[in-house]
C-alpha cells in the first residue's frame, strides 16, 4: 500500500528490518510523507514503530529498502545530523531535554559549528536567533531560562522547535518543509497540557509536517490527516481521515489483528465472585491524572479498567500498587486504610501485589528461574525449626510453575536473559500466582508473546482466580483479554469514569 | 498598607538570598567572624597572603576535577600526576636539563586520555578506575624515588617573590582559572559537558558523541592538573613526598562540591568552584587561628564535604544505584 | 569464566611463587599468610555484601583503624568493655553511612568517603599521633591464642567468613541484599524495603570492620596502623576477584575467600621477591582496575559514570 501525495518530502519503499537475524521488527513498509501533513502511525508495542522511526532518523539503517527524494535514489541517513539534511528530525518521547541547560543552548544543540567564530560560540546571535525562533512557534518563555524551570508541554514544544531548527540548519535549502516525527509526544503531559500542545502543533502545519506515532487512538483520528497501522512489522491498514469514516473499533481491529481474535481461548470455567470487598477505593484524586475514582473490589472478582493510553488507567494501577501518591480520596485494603504515599513494600503487606508485563523493570535476568520465582515466596521456602533457605523446595515450587505454564525452558536453574519474551512473562506471572496476594495488580500481563504462551497464562489466571479467590485489576491494551478475564469492566477517559459494564456485556459488544 | 508588606518583604528577600547566595553569604560570613574573633591574626597583609597561597594550591588542583564532574563522573587521580609528575621531573633532570619540567602537563594530558578512554569504552564507574590510577601512580612513585622524598631544583624563578603579599603563583594561576571558565562557558566544548551531566541519554540523541567528549573531559581534567602541578611543585620548595594523605586528597573535592557543583552534573564547573575554594581556605585558616585542636580540621573538612553533598543531592529521585 | 578463573589464579599464583623460592609453602610462611590474610577477610566479608549490593564503602579501613585505636586507649580503662564499645561504635558509623546513603540519596562512594575522612580525623584527635602499645595479655589472646598449630584469628577469620556465606546464601536477608543489587526496582517490586535493607548492610560492613580491627589490634598489639587509603584498593580488588562485581546481584562471601587468598598471597610473593610497597600499589591498582573492568556485567547498566 502506497500513499497518494505529489511531491513528497520524504518517502521510503520496501523497508525491513531485523533483529538477531530472528526478530523481524520491520517486513516491506513504505511510507511517503507530503507537505503540510499531519499522519499518525499506530501499533501496539513491539509492531515496529520505533524501529521505523530510527530507521528515518539514521539511528541505524534498514536491511533492504529505498529512500526518495524527488523521484530520485538516496542512500538512508547515517546519523541524525545527515537525517536532517533531509529534511526529517524526530521528538523523542522521553529523555530528549536536557534539564540544566538554558533555553538558547539547547535549542542549537548538536549545531553549533553554525555559530562559532574563532573557536569561541556567537552567543549575542544565539541569543537573538532564539528570541525569533520562539516567537515564531508562539512559544512564551524567557531563553534564559533553564530547560528545568518550565513546564512540561512548553519543554516539549521547545524540543518540536528545536526539531525544526536542527533540519533549516543543515538542510541547503532553507525553506523546506520539514518533517518532524513525534514519539508519544503526549505521555507527560497532563490533559490541558495536551490540549494546549495540539493546538500549538496545527499552528505550526503550515511550518512543517508531522509524523505522529502514539497509542492513544482518540488523538490520533482527531488530529491526523492519514492514518497508518503497524502490526508485526507489516503495514496492514492506511486510513485516509478526510476522505473515510473510521471508528475506534475499526483501529482496534487492525491493531490488534482479525485473525486473533478467531483464537479467542473459551474457558469452561464459569466466572465466580464472592461478596467480601477486598479493596474499596473512594473518590481517589490525583490532579493531572485522574479524578474521583470510586469502586469496590470483591474477592475473586477481576475488574478491568479500560481506556487508551493517556486515560488515566496505568496511573490508577500504579497508585494501588504504590509506586505513585494520590491526593485525595480513600484507599481502603482489607477494611484497612492506606495512606496516601506509601511504597510498594508496605502495599505488599498489606495483600496487594503489583505484576506489569514489562520484564526488565520487575524480574532479576541475571538470576535463574527458581530465585526469581522465591524472591516473593521466600516464606514458602524456609526450614521448618530455623530460618534456612530449603534449596529443594525451592527447586520444587519453580519446577511446579514451570510445568503449570508449560515455560520453555531447558531447566530451572537456566538464567532469565536467555528466555524467550514469552517464557520471562511466565516466570513473572508464575511467581505471583505462587504468592497469591489477595489483590494482584496486572498491567499488560500479556504484552507481545504469543498466543500459546498467551493461552497458557489466561488459564492458569482463571483458574487461580476461581481456586484461590484473588481478586484482580487488569489493565492491557488487548480488548479480548478483558473480555476474558473481567468480571466488571470500567470505561476511563480523561480521568474520569465513563461506565462500568459487565465483563458478558462487553464480549457480546467484541464480538459485533 | 505599606508598612504590612515592608515586614512580610524583608524576611522573603533574606530567604530568597539565602537560596540563590548560599555559598557567598557563608563566605561573607566567615569573613566576618573570623575578623572579628581575631583582628590582630586574621586581618594581616601576612595572612591574608597565606590564605591566597592556600587557596591557589586547592584551585589548581580543583580545576581538572571540576570540569569532569560537570560530565557527572569522578576523578581522583589528581594527587598521583603531580607526585608521579615531580619524581619524573627529578629522575629525568640530568638527562633532559630544564625542559624535563614538561613532563608534568604532559603526563597529565597521557592519564586523562588513557582514563577517559578506559572509562567510556570498558564501561568501568570512574571513581574507583581514578582512584587505581591513584594508588598505581603513587607506588611508582615509590618504586622510581625509592621510598624517600626527593627534592628538584633549579625551578625556583617560577614562583620567585615578584609582589610583596601576592604569590607569584596566583598570578600564574589565575590566566589558567579563565582559560578553564572560557572553555565552559564559552565553547561548544562546555555545553556538550554539561549536556553528557545533565542527561547523557539525550545528549546522545542529540547527536553528541558522547564517548568523545568524556575522553576529552578528562584529558583537559589532566592537562589542567599537570599544569597546576608545575606551578604547585616549587610551591612546595620542589619536595615530592610519597606518602597518601587522605586528608588532603579530600580537600578539592570539597571545593569543588562546597562551590555548588552537582555530583551528578549538569551545572557549575570552574567558575563555581572558585568560590568554593576559597570559602574552604577562609574557613580553614581561620580554624588553624583558633584554639581549635588542629586535627579538627580533619573532622570538620569531612563533616563539610558530607554536608555539601547531601544540599546538592536533595533534588535526586528515586533509587540511587551505586 | 567468573568460576574457575579464581581457583586458577590462585593455583598458578602460588606455583610461580613456589618455583622462585621453594620455602615459600613451609610453616613459617604458611603462618605469615594466615596473620595477613586473617583480619583482612574478616573485612572483606563485610565489604562483600556491600558491593553485593551494589554499593561501595570506602570507610572500612579506616573503621578498622579506630576500632583498633579504641581497643588500644582505653582497654586499661574499660578492660575487654572495649570490645563491644569499639564494635557498637562502628555499626554507628555505618548505621551513618548507610542513612546518607538510603534516605539523602548520597552516592555511596562520596557518602563513605566523607565518613572516612570524619573517622580518621576522630583517629588523629585521639590518637595525638603517638604509638600506643597494647599490653593486655587476654586482649591478645584473642589473635594470638595458638590452636593445632594455627593462631587463633585464623578460626576468627574462617568462622566469619562461615557466617558471612551462610547469611548471603541460606537467609532471606542474603537473598534480599543480592535482590537489591540485582535490580533495585525489581526488589522493591517484589516486596522488599530497599531503604532499611541497604542501611543494615552498611552497618553489617561497619561491624565486620570494627571486628577485624579488634583482632588487628590483638594480633599486632600497636604501632600506628600504617595504612593509608591505597589500601582500600587491594581490599576492593580481593573481593571483586573472587568474582563479586561491582555491578551488583552476583557473587557473595564465598568468593571473597579465594579473592583474598589471591591477593594476600601475590602480597606475601611479592615481599618474598623484594618487592616494596610501592610495587605492590601498583600491582594491586592494576589488578582492581583489570578485574573491576572484567566483572561489570554491562548487560544491565547502560549509563556508567
Amino acid at each position: 500500500m502506497v500513499m497518494v501525495t505529489d511531491d513528497p518530502i520524504v518517502e521510503i519503499k520496501g523497508v525491513s528490518k531485523t533483529f538477531n537475524g530472528v526478530v523481524h521488527a520491520l517486513d516491506n513498509v513504505s511510507i511517503a510523507i507530503g507537505k503540510n501533513e499531519i499522519i499518525g502511525v499506530v501499533g501496539e508495542n513491539g509492531a515496529g514503530k520505533s524501529t521505523l522511526m530510527k530507521i528515518l532518523v539514521g539511528v541505524f539503517p534498514p536491511d533492504n529498502g529505498e529512500w526518495y527524494y524527488r523521484g530520485k535514489k538516496v542512500p538512508f541517513p547515517k546519523n541524525p545530523k545527515e537525517a536532517a539534511k533531509r529534511g526529517i528530525s524526530i521528538v523523542y518521547q522521553e529523555k530528549g531535554v536536557i534539564p540544566c541547560l538554558k533555553v538558547y543552548q539547547f535549542l542549537f544543540l548538536g549545531h553549533e559549528d553554525k555559530y562559532i567564530k574563532y573557536s569561541r560560540l556567537d552567543i549575542d546571535k544565539m541569543k537573538k536567533y532564539a528570541r525569533e525562533v520562539l516567537e515564531e512557534f508562539h512559544v512564551k518563555c524567557n531563553i534564559e531560562n533553564f530547560m528545568y524551570e518550565l513546564p512540561l508541554s512548553t519543554q516539549k514544544m521547545i524540543e518540536i522547535a528545536k526539531a525544526i531548527l536542527s533540519v533549516r540548519l543543515e538542510h541547503e535549502d532553507n525553506n523546506i518543509t520539514s518533517v518532524i516525527i513525534l514519539d508519544e509526544p503526549t505521555a507527560p503531559l497532563t490533559i490541558e497540557e495536551r490540549r494546549e500542545l495540539f493546538s500549538d502543533i496545527l499552528n505550526m502545519k503550515k511550518n512543517a509536517s508531522f509524523v505522529f506515532v502514539s497509542h492513544i487512538i482518540p488523538e490520533v483520528m482527531e488530529f491526523t490527516d492519514r492514518v497508518h497501522v503497524l502490526r508485526d512489522g507489516k503495514m496492514v491498514a492506511h486510513y485516509d481521515l478526510s476522505k473515510e469514516k473510521i471508528t475506534e473499533e475499526d483501529f482496534f481491529r487492525a491493531i490488534v489483528g482479525k485473525e486473533s481474535l478467531e483464537h479467542i481461548y473459551k474457558p469452561e470455567i464459569k466466572r465466580v465472585a464472592n461478596e467480601e470487598v477486598v479493596l474499596t477505593v473512594k473518590n481517589l484524586t490525583k490532579n493531572g491524572c485522574y479524578y474521583d475514582i470510586s469502586f469496590d473490589l470483591h474477592r475473586g472478582e477481576c475488574i478491568g479498567i479500560f481506556g487508551t493510553a493517556g486515560s488515566g488507567k496505568s496511573e490508577i494501577i500504579n497508585t494501588i500498587a504504590g509506586l505513585i501518591s494520590f491526593e485525595n480520596g480513600a484507599l481502603i485494603i482489607k477494611g484497612q486504610e492506606a495512606k496516601t504515599k506509601e511504597p510498594p513494600h508496605v502495599r505488599l503487606t498489606r495483600g496487594i501485589g503489583y505484576f506489569s508485563g514489562e520484564t526488565g523493570k520487575e524480574l532479576f535476568l541475571n538470576w535463574p528461574i527458581t530465585k526469581n520465582i522465591s524472591i516473593v515466596n521466600i516464606k514458602k521456602i524456609l526450614r521448618k525449626f530455623i530460618p534456612m533457605i530449603n534449596f529443594n523446595a525451592e527447586k520444587q515450587m519453580a519446577e511446579k510453575i514451570v510445568q503449570r505454564l508449560r515455560i520453555k525452558t531447558p531447566g530451572v536453574s537456566t538464567d532469565c536473559y536467555s528466555l524467550s519474551g514469552g517464557s520471562k512473562q511466565k516466570v513473572s506471572v508464575g511467581k505471583w500466582f505462587e504468592r497469591s496476594p489477595d489483590i494482584l495488580l496486572l498491567e499488560d500481563p500479556t504484552i507481545g508473546i504469543d498466543v500459546g504462551a498467551r493461552k497458557d497464562i489466561y488459564e492458569n489466571t482463571l483458574e487461580i482466580k476461581k481456586k484461590r479467590g484473588i481478586a484482580m485489576i487488569l489493565i492491557s491494551d488487548d480488548p479480548k483479554e478483558y473480555s476474558l478475564l473481567c468480571d466488571k469492566i470500567m470505561f476511563i477517559k480523561h480521568g474520569k469514569i465513563q461506565k462500568v459494564i459487565s465483563g458478558e456485556k462487553f464480549k457480546q459488544e467484541l464480538e459485533k | 498598607m505599606k508598612i504590612p508588606n515592608k515586614k512580610k518583604l524583608i524576611p522573603l528577600i533574606i530567604i530568597q538570598t539565602i537560596k540563590i547566595y548560599p555559598v557567598t553569604l557563608f563566605l561573607f560570613a566567615l569573613l566576618v567572624i573570623f575578623s572579628s574573633l581575631y583582628p590582630e591574626k586574621f586581618l594581616t597583609p601576612l595572612n591574608l597572603s597565606t590564605i591566597l597561597r592556600q587557596f591557589v594550591s586547592l584551585m589548581l588542583f580543583a580545576l581538572g576535577p571540576s570540569i569532569v564532574v560537570v560530565t557527572g563522573s569522578l576523578d581522583l587521580s589528581y594527587v598521583g600526576i603531580w607526585m608521579l609528575g615531580g619524581i619524573l621531573v627529578w629522575l629525568l633532570m640530568p638527562t633532559l636539563g630544564m625542559f624535563s619540567i614538561l613532563v608534568i602537563p604532559l603526563l597529565g594530558l597521557a592519564t586523562g586520555f588513557i582514563v577517559g578512554v578506559i572509562q567510556a569504552k570498558a564501561k568501568i564507574p570512574s571513581f574507583i578506575l581514578t582512584l587505581s590510577v591513584l594508588v598505581i601512580y603513587c607506588g611508582l612513585t615509590g618504586t622510581i624515588s625509592g621510598g624517600i622524598s626527593r627534592s628538584v631544583r633549579g625551578y625556583e624563578f617560577i614562583t620567585a617573590r615578584l609582589i610583596p603579599y601576592i604569590p607569584t603563583a596566583l598570578l600564574w594561576t589565575v590566566p589558567i582559572i579563565i582559560a578553564a571558565v572560557f572553555i565552559m562557558k564559552y565553547t561548544k566544548i562546555g555545553i556538550y559537558l554539561y549536556a553528557i551531566g545533565s542527561n547523557e541519554e539525550g545528549a546522545r540523541l542529540a547527536g553528541i558523541n558522547v564517548d568523545k567528549y568524556k575522553i576529552l573531559a578528562f584529558t583537559i581534567s589532566g592537562l589542567f592538573t599537570g599544569i597546576g602541578s608545575v606551578i604547585y611543585f616549587q610551591h612546595q620548595g620542589g619536595a615530592v613526598p610519597v606518602v597518601l594523605n587522605l586528608n588532603t586528597m579530600v580537600w578539592p573535592l570539597v571545593a569543588i562540591v562546597l562551590g555548588g557543583t552537582p555530583l551528578t552534573g549538569g551545572s557549575g564547573g570552574p567558575q563555581k568552584t572558585i568560590l568554593g575554594a576559597l570559602t574552604f581556605t577562609v574557613l580553614c585558616r581561620g580554624l588553624t587561628l583558633s584554639f581549635l585542636d588542629p586535627t579538627m580540621i580533619q573532622l570538620i573538612t569531612g563533616l563539610l564535604l558530607i554536608a555539601s553533598i547531601v544540599a546538592s543531592s536533595r533534588g535526586s529521585k528515586g533509587i540511587t544505584v551505586l | 569464566m567468573n568460576n574457575i578463573g579464581p581457583i586458577i589464579a590462585a593455583i598458578a599464583i602460588i606455583g610461580v611463587f613456589q618455583l622462585i623460592n621453594p620455602t615459600f609453602l613451609r610453616y613459617q610462611g604458611i603462618i605469615t599468610l594466615v596473620y595477613a590474610m586473617s583480619y583482612f577477610l574478616i573485612a572483606a566479608c563485610g565489604l562483600t555484601f556491600v558491593i553485593m549490593m551494589g554499593s561501595f564503602d570506602f570507610s572500612v579501613l579506616s573503621l578498622l583503624k579506630l576500632a583498633a585505636l579504641i581497643c588500644v586507649l582505653y582497654i586499661d580503662k574499660f578492660g575487654l568493655l572495649v570490645i563491644p564499645l569499639a564494635l557498637s561504635i562502628c555499626v554507628g558509623f555505618g548505621f551513618i553511612n548507610g542513612l546518607l546513603f538510603a534516605k539523602l540519596k548520597v552516592p555511596s562512594f562520596m557518602a563513605t568517603l566523607g565518613i572516612s575522612v570524619v573517622v580518621e580525623g576522630i583517629s588523629l584527635y585521639l590518637s595525638k599521633g603517638f604509638l600506643h602499645i597494647m599490653n593486655d595479655r587476654t586482649f591478645r589472646s584473642l589473635s594470638v591464642t595458638f590452636i593445632a598449630g594455627i593462631p587463633s584469628i585464623f578460626y576468627w577469620a574462617i568462622g566469619v567468613w562461615m557466617l558471612c556465606t551462610f547469611i548471603a546464601i541460606w537467609t532471606p536477608f542474603g537473598r534480599r541484599i543480592y535482590a537489591v543489587g540485582g535490580n533495585p526496582i525489581g526488589a522493591m517490586l517484589s516486596g522488599i524495603n530497599v531503604e532499611s535493607n541497604r542501611i543494615y548492610v552498611f552497618m553489617l560492613s561497619g561491624f565486620f570492620a570494627g571486628l577485624a580491627g579488634i583482632l588487628y589490634m590483638a594480633q599486632f598489639g600497636g604501632g600506628s596502623i600504617e595504612m593509608g587509603a591505597d589500601m582500600t584498593i587491594p581490599l576492593f580488588a580481593s573481593v571483586v576477584a573472587g568474582g563479586t562485581a561491582l555491578t551488583g546481584g552476583v557473587g557473595g562471601p564465598h568468593r571473597t575467600l579465594l579473592g583474598v587468598i589471591i591477593i594476600t598471597w601475590i602480597q606475601a610473593g611479592l615481599l618474598m621477591i623484594g618487592a616494596g610497597r610501592s610495587i605492590q600499589m601498583v600491582i594491586f591498582g592494576l589488578i582492581a582496575i583489570v578485574m573491576g573492568i572484567s566483572t561489570i556485567d554491562r548487560r544491565r547498566i547502560k549509563i556508567i559514570k
